[in-house]
């Protein structure tokens, strides 16, 4: 407590090197935050509608079906879409059939993704369908209906319950065309799947495929707060009864996605280390500048019997108690920030004018900040720790005094 | 004798001026590095986006690009490819015709792009024909011979000299059918390129569509691929009415956005890292300014005027940015030239990233932008000479009586 | 057995690149109660004996025993303690803690010794008092004067009640009221409470009132006696 007190006294004596210092702990931390969080927020949203329109926070799939997605490999889900949207903490289960293939107009062909789906629930939760109106949506039920993108749309010249032929190989590899119209159209704003990207009712991708009780993929929608852990485990015990099924996560099934997140928060973490080692010279300069001008006082607190580790437990405590204040000054101005940039949010429009896509998901336009709580602690943690490191060289130079050379100076 | 003095006084506090400089190296030397890894990146998104598949340029019948229409075509003898290759800036031109189709090979269907190709002009201006994985390139005799992407390869069970089942759409409204022989396997990285598209001879693609004489776009290779949108107006004021000219902005308006941002960035790094780099510099002389107010009274009451006073600590300040510099910048050459010669191979850890309609690779490497070396290093002294302003201003108002009590 | 007792003491210092004798073959012997002063031109030796005898320093060859503890032979951890408990020290510029007010810079070796803060704020104010600068706690060493800050000195050194006080040239700065002052200030103490003084000082108005001066020259021992003490 003593230390505490003396070591508080004596940050202040020389203010505007002290306060120069704090500034620049703060004014870092508090631009690292707000970075991070913001890309933490950004990511967020990106991953929870990658997961909407992709394959679910948790899929289900055929063993070897995500090596290549050979559309041979489907299976049948019987009731675990039932069993595992009763589980807490799961919102919806997608069933998803993913099959390539040729669509046709009377004026040109295109290569084609033909999705099947379960139109109700589909059009719930992904969130390429957020604009479509609700008629526009394709029925249940082994119907004709088909969704199109808004390129393929334009490219084949279709037009709004206008027939297309789309062809496709099935189970037995023999090709099948089947007559498909055009109930509506959607824009994800991803050129690739705007081009490319037919929705269908489930039932008439598997019957097209010839397997009429099978999907590929069982996309599961989970809540926010849901315990993904507890539901791993509930999930992987349903499994059991189906040896050939595999459960993964969105980050194995949407490895780009994952990918891309994890390379720029690389990047970032690059940038903040160099930041983070400037700070630190700058405070490593700082303390040994203070105890370079202290030495004969030191060397005064030596004289009177205070043992030499004492005098360095000293310094360290004036290093934390320096990292400490800068940190929660910075802090405060993170929090600030973020809390700002939650709410209101940067409107990239201003900069970009098309929608931008990374990782294979459209960026929100207006980037949102959210709370990266175990991060921001983290770096609280690692700033306190730098502050005592920074303090292990002043406090050797200090270990050296003797007290009789340095009481010379005086 | 200014200079003598100003080196002088930066020696006398080892130490300290040794830290102080250690954080200027640091900072600048590893900013270096992160910007030419960065660039890196995007020219590897750029390329993939252009020099793979697209080219810098391309030259169509107005909306083509758009909707890809089989029907807007136009003859090899409305634009000429000679006189298009004439001007400095564009270094080759080459013609392509395209469809979709669903390709098999025995029970393996998959849909694919078609792109009908001139081989030997394709390879001056895209490199998809040329780098390839497995095989060779298409001869000009070989009328028959395909190249498929990696992931195609895979999905179809195909290897080299298998046989690829094409349908397609003819032109006059027929079901186009035929057969061709893999020559050759490419992997580019880029998801679309792998897995979906083939590379045929336009000749063959033309017989096959039922369209003699046809072509859907030029496509052209620049010298100097970021003055390309500038280039594009020019030319179009060249050519024939309805045709257009797009550059790679044009074709992939995300990429031109995604690097238009990364410019903003990279100066708002750059401004932040110095940010820090500033504080601890002022920290610095102002202590160094404190101790020696004793002096400067002194240096006063011997007939040196203010402003001297001041110059003489913008110049120390100058020439600890000179010689941060210095150091900083040749370690950030020589760390950017490491990465751009050896690089970082993260294949292991990550896979190939899509962004903004290109592809980044998991090989990490480096690339020389004078820009990357030249604002850092620019900053880097203003920043210095801006954190000893205050400095230098206190020690120029000081009162020599005053000041020679002190100390 | 005497309260300091120094037997073939050399001490030897580098100094650049040279070695500088200090101290050669001394022998001296302090009892309890004393108000000694080591007398001498600069050079002559007296501060490095002083720092010997409050484990400051350590002799070359010799041995050196204060207080029952043979200095020469133990860790430089146990010297720290034993200069905490055993010994106090009069500086010559009064070498206060800036940032510190006049209570915690006299009340500071109780605090290294980790004693309760309302007792040793108790016995600074008890010493306070005797020593004429009651009031005074709160201030800082910049807000007193000269004489005020001396005192302030001299209750820290005596705050742990140690064996021995030390004090290195304790007038060196001061005019000669002040002088007179402290001098005053520490026979009163060392004939009230028996505490035992040893200075250091080439000023003849400590000289004259000491009770022995130990006058040296070049390190070694010159003359060694007993004196009329003086009044001033």
């Amino acid at each position: 407590m003593d230390d505490l007190r003396l070591a508080w006294k004596n940050l202040w004596r020389n203010r505007r090197r002290t306060l120069i210092t704090l500034a620049a702990i703060a004014v870092s931390i508090t631009l690292m935050q707000a970075a991070h969080n913001l890309s933490f927020g950004v990511y967020a949203s990106m991953i929870d509608r990658g997961v909407r329109a992709g394959s679910g926070h948790l899929s289900i799939y055929r063993q070897g079906y995500l090596q290549d997605r050979d559309p041979k490999l489907g299976f049948n889900p019987q009731n675990l879409a039932a069993e595992i949207s009763r589980l807490a903490g799961v919102e919806s289960v997608l069933p998803r059939l993913y099959l390539p293939g040729l669509a046709q107009s009377s004026r040109d062909s295109r290569g084609i993704l033909l999705t099947g789906t379960a139109p109700v629930e589909e059009y719930r939760i992904n969130p390429f369908l957020r604009k479509l109106p609700a008629t526009q949506m394709i029925r249940e039920g082994n119907l004709r209906d088909a969704l199109v993108g808004q390129r393929l749309f334009e490219e084949l010249k279709l037009s709004f319950g206008g027939k297309f032929v789309v062809t496709l190989q099935g189970q037995e590899g023999e090709l099948a065309s089947e007559l498909l119209r055009v109930r509506g159209i959607f824009t994800s704003g991803i050129k690739d799947i705007d081009r490319s990207l037919v929705l269908v009712d489930q039932h008439r991708a598997a019957t097209m495929r010839g397997r009429p009780q099978q999907i590929h993929e069982l996309a599961i929608i989970l809540k926010p707060q849901a315990d993904e852990r507890w539901l791993l485990d509930q999930i992987g015990r349903l499994l059991k009864n189906h040896p050939q099924l595999i459960l993964v996560g969105w980050q194995e099934a949407m490895a780009n996605l994952a990918d891309a997140i994890r390379l720029d928060y690389a990047a970032q973490k690059f940038i903040f280390l160099i930041i983070i080692l400037i700070v630190t010279i700058g405070v490593i300069n700082t303390l040994l500048m203070s105890v370079m001008e202290r030495i004969p006082e030191f060397g005064v607190i030596l004289a009177l019997g205070a043992p030499s580790w004492r005098l360095q437990r000293m310094l360290l405590t004036e290093a934390l108690l320096l990292g400490v204040i800068g940190m929660l000054l910075g802090s405060f101005g993170g929090s600030l920030a973020t809390w700002y940039l939650r709410i209101e949010g940067l409107d990239l429009r201003y900069f970009v004018s098309s929608s931008l896509e990374f990782g294979g998901v459209v960026f929100d336009p207006i980037m949102r900040a959210d709370w990266d709580l175990r991060w921001m602690l983290k770096m609280a943690f690692y700033v306190c720790g730098l502050a005592l490191l920074a303090a292990w060289y002043p406090a050797r130079k200090a270990g050296k005094i003797s007290p009789a050379g340095a009481m010379r100076h005086y | 004798m200014l200079l003598t003095l100003a080196l002088r006084n930066l020696w006398r506090n080892r130490r300290r001026s040794l830290l102080t400089l250690s954080a200027m190296v640091a900072s600048s030397a590893l900013l270096i590095l992160a910007l030419g890894v960065f660039s890196g990146m995007f020219a590897d998104m750029l390329a993939s986006g252009t020099e793979q598949y697209h080219g810098h340029m391309v030259i169509s019948a107005r909306g083509y690009q758009e909707d890809r229409d089989l029907f807007r075509t136009f003859a090899p003898s409305d634009i000429n490819l000679q006189t298009l290759e004439a001007r400095p800036e564009i270094l080759a031109a080459a013609p392509r015709l395209r469809s979709f189709g669903l390709i098999s090979h025995r029970t393996q269907s998959e849909p694919a792009e078609l792109l009908g190709i001139d081989p030997g002009r394709e390879a001056r201006v895209t490199t998809l024909s040329q780098k390839l994985q497995k095989g060779e390139p298409l001869h000009a005799e070989d009328q028959t011979g395909a190249l498929i992407g990696s992931g195609l390869a895979r999905k179809l069970g195909i290897d080299i000299g298998g046989e690829l089942v094409i349908l397609t759409q003819a032109a006059d409204g027929s079901i186009g059918n035929d057969l061709l022989t893999v020559r050759g396997i490419f992997a580019s990285g880029d998801r679309h390129q792998d897995n979906a598209l083939v590379l045929v001879q336009l000749g063959w693609l033309r017989q096959l569509l039922v369209l003699p004489n046809a072509q859907h776009e030029i496509a052209l290779r620049l010298g100097e691929p970021l003055l390309a949108a500038p280039l594009a107006d020019t030319l179009a004021t060249s050519l024939p009415a309805g045709f257009e000219v797009l550059d790679w902005g044009d074709l992939l308006p995300q990429m031109r956005d995604a690097i238009a941002a990364y410019d903003v960035s990279r100066l708002i790094m750059v401004g932040v890292l110095y940010l820090a780099t500033g504080l601890g510099i002022l920290n610095t002389f102002f202590m160094s300014v404190l101790e020696r107010i004793r002096e400067f009274g002194l240096l006063m009451s011997l007939g040196v005027r203010p402003w001297q006073i001041r110059l003489l600590v913008l110049t120390e300040a100058l020439l600890m940015g000179l010689f941060s510099l210095l150091i900083g910048v040749s370690s950030g050459l020589l760390l950017t030239w490491y990465m751009a010669q050896v690089g970082v191979d993260l294949s292991d850890y990550i896979s190939p990233i899509s962004y903004a309609g290109g592809t980044i690779l998991p090989r990490l490497h480096a690339v020389f932008i004078f820009d990357n070396f030249f604002i850092p290093a620019l900053l880097l002294l203003l920043i210095s000479l801006l954190a000893a302003f205050l400095p230098a201003n206190r020690a120029a108002k000081l009162h020599p009586a005053t000041a020679l009590r002190e100390g | 057995m005497a309260l300091i007792e120094l037997s073939g003491i050399e001490k030897i210092y580098p100094l650049g690149h040279q070695q500088v004798q200090a101290v050669q073959q001394l022998d001296l012997r302090i009892d309890k109660g004393e108000f000694t002063v080591l007398a001498g031109p600069s050079g002559s030796g007296k501060t490095t004996i002083l720092n010997l005898i409050g484990a400051l320093d350590r002799p070359t060859a010799g041995e050196i025993t204060v207080a029952g503890v043979a200095l020469n032979r133990v860790s430089s951890r146990q010297l720290a303690d034993f200069r905490l408990r055993k010994i106090g020290f009069i500086f010559q510029a009064y070498n206060l803690i800036p940032v510190l007010t006049a209570a915690e810079n006299a009340e500071f070796p109780l605090m290294l010794q980790g004693i309760d803060k309302k007792i040793r704020r108790r016995k600074v104010i008890e010493l306070f008092a005797e020593l004429g600068i009651a009031g005074l706690e709160n201030r800082r060493p910049l807000d007193l004067s000269g004489g005020q800050q001396q005192r302030v000195a001299v209750a820290r050194s005596l705050v742990a009640e140690p064996a021995v006080i030390l004090a290195d040239e304790p007038t060196a700065n001061l005019d000669s009221q002040r002088s007179a002052d402290l001098l005053n200030l520490m026979q009163r103490l060392n004939q009230d409470k028996g505490l035992t003084f040893v200075f250091s000082s080439h000023d003849p108005q400590v000289i004259q009132c000491a009770r022995r001066v130990v006058s040296l020259l070049d390190g070694r021992l010159l003359t060694d006696q007993q004196v009329q003490q003086c009044t001033i």
